[in-house]
């Protein structure tokens, strides 16, 4: 499994509502252990791009590939390959989400939240997902929380137990849409704490954010994306400090002055 | 005024209300057990007839036409007995039994409260089988709405599926059974269908219960208005299941979950809060319509209380009949109060 170069791919990726086109021919590498923060205005795709590697969206175009197999192929909104269900599964898995509104389950306990994938899903033993869960809930700092219903928790709480629960199915790629952007600007320390810590274990990770504080420090890569395609990318010293593409120097100048 | 509102909106208070709920309960539970052990036997009961009633019952003894008829009637803390003739000489005495003592009931308010003992007695169904009274129209209700709700729940799924074919069909189930009154569904079941397929509902049941035609309506009822109940659900549940917030279904997607997993473990049981009051009030609206079933000739509530309007002429029937509907109501709005709280634990 392990003889891929690289652990996410995308080829010509395209999305468009009727007229209207959303991504156009997207091609992304994603090296193991690389962190990519993806920038840009609203409605540049950002998080259509990012909710179309796991399939929240459709795409209509374009190919995927996750650790080196084929995810997905797409032409004219059709599926043109089909892939193995089975196959198909165990990558969508590969893949952890962390979504703006945290989308914690209100019904259920910390605990429950991040246990249920691993046990319904991955059919593993509840014990063990138990003690496993705790873990990560101390990773995040939360573990005296675990019994707590979700709405008892702050925003940054919930976040947090949203990228553990995501983390509880061992993904080898985390997917970040905006995840520090409902919160209350002295609550997203901790979220972005978490975050750095786990890039710095060797995370794969892809973060649509508005940070770019964080984008500065961890990015290896940052993506500015416009329109629908990515309309530079680069180090994360090259973007910010020397952007080439005057939509880049715009955009950045806007959020800069505020 | 202003105080009782605030009572109403402070949940710190209304769990002391609900204490005090309690306590009222509790204390009128013990009252009526009191004076259920208070109130004079069967026995003494029977032997208030006046003499001329007391030989007459005496002679009825030895022969095979009875001319007094007695009945005995008991309501956990009231007691009613009634004697009769028929004949030339029509005598009829009424005596109520309440605390030990029994009070002569033949007119004024006496007779009002015997009368109200009566009814009530017989409309509840007391002593008899289940297809009887009050029995009757809770079985009924209950069943039924269980049925719907079960039914309701699949015709939810199926309309929102993406299945075309399914959904149109649900649809169309939802459509008919609502867009038709219950009566006429009742009456299709029960007479239209033997009729086109030759069969009849006693059929279902062994040809010596006398019992049988009851029964077999009763199938008839149970299947007209759980159906009809499956479609006014299948909406409540549809509407429930679409108010959870899409993020939702995006996380139990991004985790892996299948989509009947998500709809079992996640929006299902979200949705059950939100369903539940709009349940509570098809419960409600189930239990007042199940008085149509007089049309087939149940014996419940209703058909009871027209049986006596007409057979003893006495129009005050009907007032026992409000109050036992207010009951049935106001105990199962309490349990639906209650589940519904139970539910909003983490919301």
């Amino acid at each position: 499994m392990d003889n891929y170069e690289y652990i996410l791919e995308t080829e010509h990726v395209s999305k468009n509502f009727g007229n209207l086109v959303v991504l156009k021919d997207i091609n992304l590498k994603v090296k193991k252990g690389e962190v990519i923060c993806i920038i840009g205005p609203s409605g540049a795709g950002k998080s259509t791009y990012l909710r179309s590697l796991n399939q929240l969206e459709k795409i209509s175009s374009g190919k995927i590939f996750i650790k080196g197999d084929l995810f997905l192929h797409r032409e004219k909104d059709r599926t043109v390959e089909r892939i193995d269900k089975k196959t198909q599964q165990q990558l969508l898995l590969e893949m952890g989400m962390c979504f703006q509104r945290f989308n914690l389950f209100p019904h259920k306990t910390v605990l429950e939240n991040i246990c249920l994938a691993p046990v319904q899903v991955k059919h593993e033993d509840k014990e063990t997902v138990k003690k496993e869960a705790m873990e990560l809930l101390k990773k995040v700092g939360l573990a005296e929380k675990a019994d707590e219903f979700p709405n008892r928790l702050s925003g940054g709480q919930q976040q947090r137990v949203a990228i553990a629960r995501a983390l509880a199915m061992k993904p080898e790629i985390m997917l970040f849409d905006e995840p520090t952007s409902a919160l209350d600007p002295e609550l997203v320390g901790d979220v972005l704490q978490v975050m750095k810590d786990l890039a710095n274990e060797g995370m794969t990770m892809l973060v649509v954010t508005h940070e770019m504080g964080f984008a500065k420090e961890v990015a290896d890569r940052v993506l500015f994306m416009a329109d629908g395609i990515i309309a530079e990318e680069g180090s994360p010293d090259k973007i910010f400090n020397n952007p080439e593409n005057p939509r880049t120097q715009s955009f950045l100048k806007s959020i800069l002055n505020v | 005024m202003k105080s009782f509102l605030k009572g109403l909106i402070d949940i710190k208070n209304w769990k002391k209300r609900t204490k005090t709920t309690w306590v009222i309960v509790l204390i009128i539970i013990a009252a009526c057990i009191v004076l259920s052990f208070l109130k004079p036997s069967e026995a003494d009961m029977k032997s208030m007839a006046s003499k001329e009633m007391q030989e007459m019952i005496k002679a009825d003894e030895g022969s095979s036409r009875k001319r007094v008829t007695i009945t005995y009637n008991s309501l956990i803390i009231v007691n009613y007995c009634s004697f009769s003739t028929s004949g030339a000489k029509e005598i009829t005495e009424r005596y109520v039994g309440f605390v030990g003592r029994a009070f002569q009931a033949d007119k004024g308010f006496g007779k009002f409260a015997g009368q109200m003992v009566n009814y009530t007695y017989r409309m509840l169904g007391c002593g008899e089988n289940i297809l009887h009274g009050a029995k009757l129209t809770l079985f009924l209700t209950t069943a039924s709405t269980l049925i719907g709700v079960i039914l309701g729940t699949l015709l939810a799924l199926g309309k929102i599926s993406k299945n075309k074919i399914l959904s149109k069909a649900c649809s169309a189930y939802i459509f008919f059974f609502r867009g038709t009154p219950l009566m006429i569904q009742l009456f299709v079941i029960y007479y239209t269908l033997p009729a086109v397929f030759g069969y009849a509902w006693r059929d279902l049941f062994n040809a010596a219960d006398n019992q049988a035609v009851y029964k077999g309506a009763f199938i008839a009822a149970l299947i007209a208005y759980g159906l009809n109940s499956g479609a006014y659900c299948a909406e409540i549940v549809r509407a429930a299941i679409q108010s959870i917030e899409k993020g939702q279904h995006e996380a139990a997607k991004a985790l892996g979950l299948s989509y009947s997993q998500t709809m079992r473990l996640i929006i299902i049981p979200q949705s059950v809060r939100r369903m539940v009051p709009p349940i509570c009030n098809e419960f409600i609206m189930m239990l007042k319509d199940a008085s149509l079933v007089f049309a087939i000739s149940l014996m419940d509530i209703t058909t009871i209380s027209k049986n006596i309007m007409t057979s003893e002429i006495s129009y005050i029937v009907f007032l026992p009949a409000l109050v036992i509907y207010l009951i049935i109501t106001a105990f199962f709005t309490w349990i639906f109060n209650a589940i519904e709280k139970k539910f909003s634990l983490y919301e």
